[in-house]
């Protein structure tokens, strides 16, 4: 081997490895696309032709994809409003309030980003069964927002470690009442993180399925609890077809993401 | 305590409350019911180490979760570090191709598996198609495909604590070992691994903990023929209503995950991260 061929194989092979596994983690999501198109009543890829009937089956009421889908919107709505709400209020408290408890505060309430979820599901089972709340809207949405938490408290925190804290002492010194500088200078000035946190929350909400399956079971189907259902019961197409929905849906999120994310740096240089 | 300080001390009010009572009573709750149900005394604990059933869940846990960790590592070390190396252009559509995945549903991504290695699934027919092999494979409701789901879940999650850490090395390192006339096999064993142990240690510690409390995906990958911990409490919560069993091995998992956190606190950046917010 020459050293010129041996430098290429240093180089052209971590990169090969590199991009083979890329494509083990993006192209088996894409595989629900053909899937959903396909001409059977059955899980295979489309024989003879294509065919929509699939996505057409998403719209009718009675196969129960629409109830689903409101009924998980519904739910995330609430629980991001009243996680980002709350999460807010948190976040702002702790930056001005330094000590001991904001710091202890703050690790309980992140830490349903590392407790098993399923340990969760079972302490609120049995919670849920002894006050009535299991199987209903507020039930759901209330497990929502404290699973929700964690990821509101971290992006709006991110924004707050990026105020100035002089502005506040300037308003402090400017006589301005404790609620005046909350809401109308602290609070405008964390927007952005807050608008990302309700967004986390909302996503949270609409993808939770671990707790939700031990919540729930006929009254309140939401759509991931309605895609475990289906996965297990039969492998029917039209699971492909939402599958496609959502992939759908991400890609553009994504795309949309990353390009407001360039023109606000683009103007900010 | 000025009237300031004591609105942003009641600002916390709501958060705490909502979670000391929603959260944490009801897991404290789990923790003593260990303890008291069917009857009161260890009893749930002696019949987790006596039973051959739930030991033969721990151990399917215990090397599901080893092997995806170590896969996870290494195969997301190798993205991690040609991202680190792309130029700018290139790094947009690999990191695309990291988040597209992160993002969607972990159930999506869990089917999207089984129509590719079912028995007459995508990868299936077209192995038997090309006569590459006789009969189909036995890709999944086997360990082999739960695996396989949960490395593909875990990744995005490994590269981007990996991607994070590995471009905070100062690149003039790299220079001077190179200065100095170190081969690029060298470079990456003795200066970019050495470099790059905190952010694996983390990566792993995150790894092993999602992995030993996974529920969705061994679940649907393994169809109850690969049973693990949080299958198996969800099994005895739903169909068999053993309470005892369930929380005492609800309990045990905390355990381990606290003491695993216990061992990533004394990691400096990541005490920093949960303890942030102010800078």
């Amino acid at each position: 081997m020459t050293p010129r061929t041996r430098r290429l194989l240093e180089r052209a092979l971590p990169k090969l490895l590199a991009w083979l596994l890329l494509a083990f983690l993006f192209v088996p999501v894409l595989v629900v696309i053909p899937v959903a198109l396909t001409d059977r009543d059955y899980l295979s890829l489309p024989n003879n032709g294509i065919s929509f009937d699939h996505f057409a089956a998403l719209a009718n009421w009675r196969a129960g994809w629409m109830p689903s889908i409101l009924t998980s919107l519904g739910i995330a709505v609430a629980s991001s409003i009243v996680a980002t709400g709350v999460s807010a209020a948190f976040a702002m408290g702790a930056w001005v309030y330094v000590g001991r408890w904001p710091t202890i505060l703050r690790i309980v309430l992140l830490s349903p980003l590392i407790v098993p979820p399923i340990i969760y599901a079972v302490g609120m089972v049995r919670l849920w069964s002894k006050l009535g709340l299991l199987d209903t809207w507020l039930g759901v949405t209330i497990v929502h927002v404290i699973l929700a938490i964690p990821l509101a408290v971290l992006a709006i925190g991110a924004s707050l470690s990026n105020l100035d804290p002089r502005l506040v002492q300037a308003a402090r010194s400017l006589g301005a009442r404790p609620a005046t500088i909350f809401g109308r200078v602290i609070l405008p000035n964390i927007v952005p993180g807050t608008v990302a946190g309700a967004i986390l929350a909302f996503i949270v909400s609409w993808d939770e399925i671990t707790v939700t399956l031990f919540i729930t079971s006929r009254g309140i189907v939401t759509l991931p609890r309605k895609i475990w259902t289906s996965i297990a019961d039969a492998v029917d197409p039209a699971l492909a077809a939402i599958a496609t929905v959502m992939l759908a849906v991400t890609i553009v999120g994504l795309i949309l993401r990353m390009t407001v994310w360039e023109r606000i740096a683009q103007r900010r240089s | 305590m000025t009237s300031f300080q004591r609105w942003a001390f009641c600002l916390t009010v709501p958060a705490a409350l909502l979670t000391l009572c929603l959260y944490v009573l009801p897991i404290l709750q789990v923790l003593a019911l260990s303890f008291t149900e069917p009857t009161f005394g260890i009893g749930n604990y002696v019949a987790l180490f006596q039973n051959a059933a739930i030991g033969r869940v721990v151990r399917t846990t215990v090397f599901v979760s080893a092997v995806t960790t170590a896969l996870t590592i290494v195969m997301s070390y190798a993205v991690a570090f040609a991202l680190v190396h792309m130029p700018p252009a290139q790094r947009r559509v690999a990191l695309f191709m990291v988040m597209v995945p992160f993002w969607i549903s972990v159930l999506v991504r869990a089917f999207a598996w089984i129509t590719i290695l079912r028995r007459n699934g995508v990868l299936n027919s077209a192995l038997v198609g090309s006569g590459a092999v006789g009969e189909p494979l036995e890709l999944v409701y086997n360990q082999f495909g739960v695996i396989v789901g949960m490395v593909h879940y875990m990744m995005p999650f490994a590269i981007m604590l990996l991607y994070a850490n590995l471009s905070e090395i100062d690149h003039r390192i790299i220079q001077a070992a190179r200065s100095l006339g170190a081969r690029p096999v060298t470079i990456f064993f003795r200066v970019w691994v050495p470099l790059s142990m905190p952010g694996l240690a983390i990566a792993s510690l995150f790894i092993v903990i999602f992995s030993l409390g996974f529920l969705v995906t061994p679940a649907i990958l393994g169809a109850g023929r690969v049973l693990m911990v949080a299958e198996y409490i969800s099994v005895q919560i739903s169909s068999t209503l053993r309470w005892g069993v369930a929380t005492a091995l609800s309990t045990m998992l905390l355990l381990v995950v606290g003491a695993l956190i216990a061992l990533a606190m004394r990691s400096p950046a990541l005490r920093a991260a949960f303890e942030g917010g102010r800078k």
